[in-house]
């Protein structure tokens, strides 16, 4: 073997074992929520056993069911996507290119409120919810999600909007057409990728969000995260259902990830060549 | 088993189909399951059931079979009283961190919630909950001779007051017992363990990890709940005192030996992963025959019991907590209880208590445990006179032998108010003991240095 084949049979061992690390609470839920009760607790645990869907069943269409709250998952997080993305583009582009006194400021403020503590900020958050009547709302959540998914997606944009060479806005400007124009004919067409990479996350973070969830939620609006959470009773854990429901919540996070992933790897490599650095 | 055969999939069905009901269902359907329910018995309490009608309360319980259970008789509250209850369940966890944020923004979110006994002097400190004496004692909300408060289980009416005063009603409460496999201790020739040293000797003749039977395991999993809710008893039964001259302690000679006796226990007889559960994870290890004795809450006999994954069913007995060297036995005194928002309108609080009176009343006690329609019977009632009554007896029994003498006389005899340090300054306590506990049980640290570690933490909380 030579040296190079050896350094490739080692570099191919170590992700094995990395990758074996990262699926393997994937794939343990996956088998688990095809299991029974009884074999879900068996040992040696059973790579080979009668399958069923008897959990997905139950958390789909038993009484107990966890559609409802999927369906609050989905709009909280199409919700916070679409407004985020609608504020956070022309936010960016503006950060990126305009210039204007306290521009500065504004972009250090903009990642500031990346720092804070998020569980240092929800009793405010609640407070200001339950003045205006918004706790358990969609509104609501929507709105509070804003507060971390705005900066985070203008701050991801940002360097994507950087990397566009101003001489293309110039020929635009030179053709007649005005800023709006150039921004939504010319910019965004180009920074498709990093729109595609930012939306992918912006959505990420508000599918699987939970801390602010089950504070400013209630019975209206109960995103699967947190109904998740009532299948570990104080009484027992229900296994097979846990490992059902939490698939399930995987699903449209996977779909997601599929569908993007060509966006995805070219928006990380447009980043990655470019340097990313912002200013 | 006789009578008693919960599943968890029906235990689940008739829960949630009725969380559902209670919540969703329109009044119509309400009315329905009201209609078929006899009221009588609490019509003769002497008092004006109506006096508050049309109020509407939301009450956030956890996600349990006891709860569930009260959930689905919530139309006959509503159709007693004409208060409409709202239920939100929210797991064990958060349960503690939403009403703490709702009681002190005071929003009156809740109007009362599952509260955790050890919250209580916190609460009242803060004067965020009201003390109940108040509608205890008053003629027009509260036919004294009908609630009949003395038949509720003493342990928990003291372990939910401050300075004498109640400010959560108990509604469902636990005792700790020793839970055993009687046919691998019969086959040793051994017998449930009366101290803490029988209780290891038993465990080490037992312990055999080659053929998958460890001796024995506690909670370990970190957390004030977890392992803070079975070190305190062992704390307590080696003579510990939490307050030594006004001041707490939790790094005394008792505390080392306790917390040396929980470490050893748990390296020697236990699974290694047992340092990181909490007891479903021991129930669901019992019920799979890999532990022959385990000491944590009576209701876990319902899990062991539970004909669907349990493959010791009929193999169980029960004892009370083995005693420390000071003689003593203490159980837990844990009991979910309802206290009253403060920040309540006056008669918001009225209906609230209207609806705590109802849930803790004999009458609805027996109506969700023995008498309840559904599979699940609750195991924790609050009234010492249903503990004696032969049918729930009779119930409870199917559990396994000497399962109602043991909880029984737990109840009667292993009390103690002082089980933890009832301060208002608890949850933060709790927590660190809890981290101390458990690098002492994974090693990481030595229990002297775990527990100096600990007091260190501990002294500043208690001066701020």
């Amino acid at each position: 073997m030579t040296a190079r084949r050896l350094r490739a049979a080692v570099i191919l061992a170590i992700s094995a074992v990395f990758l074996l690390a990262w699926a393997f609470p994937i794939i343990w839920s996956v088998l688990n929520s095809f299991k029974t009760d009884s074999d879900v607790l068996a040992y040696p645990p059973k790579l080979i056993f009668s399958p069923t869907l008897g959990a997905y069943r139950e958390v789909l269409f038993g009484s107990g069911s966890i559609l409802p709250n999927l369906v609050s998952s989905m709009i909280i997080s199409v919700g916070t996507t679409i407004v985020t993305m609608l504020m956070a583009i022309p936010a960016a582009y503006a950060l990126a290119r305009l210039r204007f006194h306290g521009k500065k400021f504004a972009g250090f403020y903009v990642l500031t409120t990346q720092m804070l503590p998020p569980v240092g900020i929800i009793i405010p958050y609640f407070l200001v919810l339950q003045t205006i009547g918004w706790i358990d709302t969609y509104q609501g959540i929507i709105l509070i999600y804003l507060s971390f998914s705005l900066p985070f997606a203008i701050w991801l944009l940002v360097s994507y909007f950087e990397d566009i060479p101003l001489e293309m806005e110039e020929a635009a400007y030179l053709d007649g057409a005005s800023r709006l124009r150039t921004l939504w004919r010319i910019i965004i067409p180009q920074v498709r990728g990093g729109i595609a990479v930012t939306v992918v996350f912006v959505f990420l973070n508000a599918w699987n969000e939970f801390l602010f969830a089950v504070v400013l939620s209630g019975n209206t609006v109960r995103p699967v995260t947190v109904a998740m959470f009532n299948f570990v009773s104080v009484e027992q854990t229900l296994w097979a259902k846990l490992a059902a429901v939490s698939v399930l919540a995987m699903l449209p996070v996977v779909v997601l990830g599929v569908v993007a992933q060509k966006q995805i790897v070219k928006g990380l490599t447009i980043g990655a060549v470019k340097g990313g650095g912002r200013r | 088993m006789t009578s008693f055969t919960p599943t968890r999939r029906t235990l689940l069905k008739t829960g949630t189909a009725a969380a559902a009901l209670a919540t969703f269902a329109p009044a119509v359907l309400r009315q329905a399951v009201a209609q078929g329910a006899d009221l009588a018995p609490y019509k003769s309490a002497k008092i004006d059931w109506q006096q508050t009608k049309g109020e509407t309360i939301t009450v956030a319980v956890i996600p349990a079979s006891y709860f569930e259970n009260l959930i689905a008789l919530a139309p006959q509250f509503t159709e007693l009283t004409g208060i409409d209850v709202r239920f939100e369940k929210i797991p064990p966890a958060q349960i503690r961190q939403k009403s703490v944020i709702d009681l002190t923004s005071k929003t009156g979110t809740y109007a009362t919630h599952a509260a955790d006994p050890m919250y209580y002097a916190l609460y009242a400190a803060n004067k965020w909950v009201e003390p109940l004496d108040t509608y205890l004692n008053d003629k027009s909300l509260t036919d004294t001779a009908w609630f009949n408060f003395d038949d509720i289980i003493p342990a928990w009416r003291s372990a939910n007051g401050i300075n004498g005063k109640l400010y959560g009603m108990p509604y469902d409460g636990e005792v700790t017992i020793q839970v055993y496999r009687k046919d691998l201790y019969d086959a040793k020739g051994l017998k449930a363990a009366d101290t803490l040293e029988t209780y290891v000797s038993n465990a080490a003749a037992l312990n055999a990890p080659n053929d998958r039977v460890w001796g024995a395991a506690l909670r370990g999993l970190a957390g004030a709940g977890q392992n803070m809710y079975i070190y305190p008893s062992i704390f307590r039964q080696f003579g510990g005192d939490w307050m030594k001259g006004g001041k707490l302690t939790v790094n005394g000679p008792e505390a080392e030996a306790a917390l040396a006796w929980y470490v050893d226990l748990m390296r020697k007889y236990a699974p290694t992963a047992a340092a990181n559960w909490n007891w479903p994870d021991i129930a669901d290890a019992f019920s799979q025959g890999t532990i022959a004795s385990y000491i944590d809450a009576h209701s876990s006999a319902s899990v062991i019991n539970n004909p669907q994954k349990s493959k010791i069913i009929g193999k169980v007995a029960y004892a009370r907590w083995p005693k420390g060297p000071s003689g003593r036995r203490t159980t837990s005194i844990w009991n979910w209880g309802f206290p009253i928002n403060a920040a309540l309108s006056e008669k918001k609080k009225k209906a609230t208590w209207l609806f705590i009176q109802w849930a803790a009343s004999a009458e609805t006690q027996a109506r969700t445990a023995h008498r309840f329609a559904g599979p699940t019977k609750r195991s924790g009632v609050n009234r010492t006179s249903i503990w004696k009554d032969p049918d729930y007896i009779k119930l409870m029994n199917g559990f396994g032998p000497n399962f109602v003498e043991a909880t029984m006389d737990a109840l009667q005899h292993d009390t103690d108010v002082d089980w933890r340090p009832r301060v208002p300054q608890w949850p933060a306590i709790g927590d660190t003991m809890a981290t101390a506990i458990q690098s002492a049980l994974s090693g990481q640290a030595t229990v002297k240095a775990a527990l100096d570690d600990a007091q260190r933490r501990i002294e500043p909380m208690m001066r701020g």
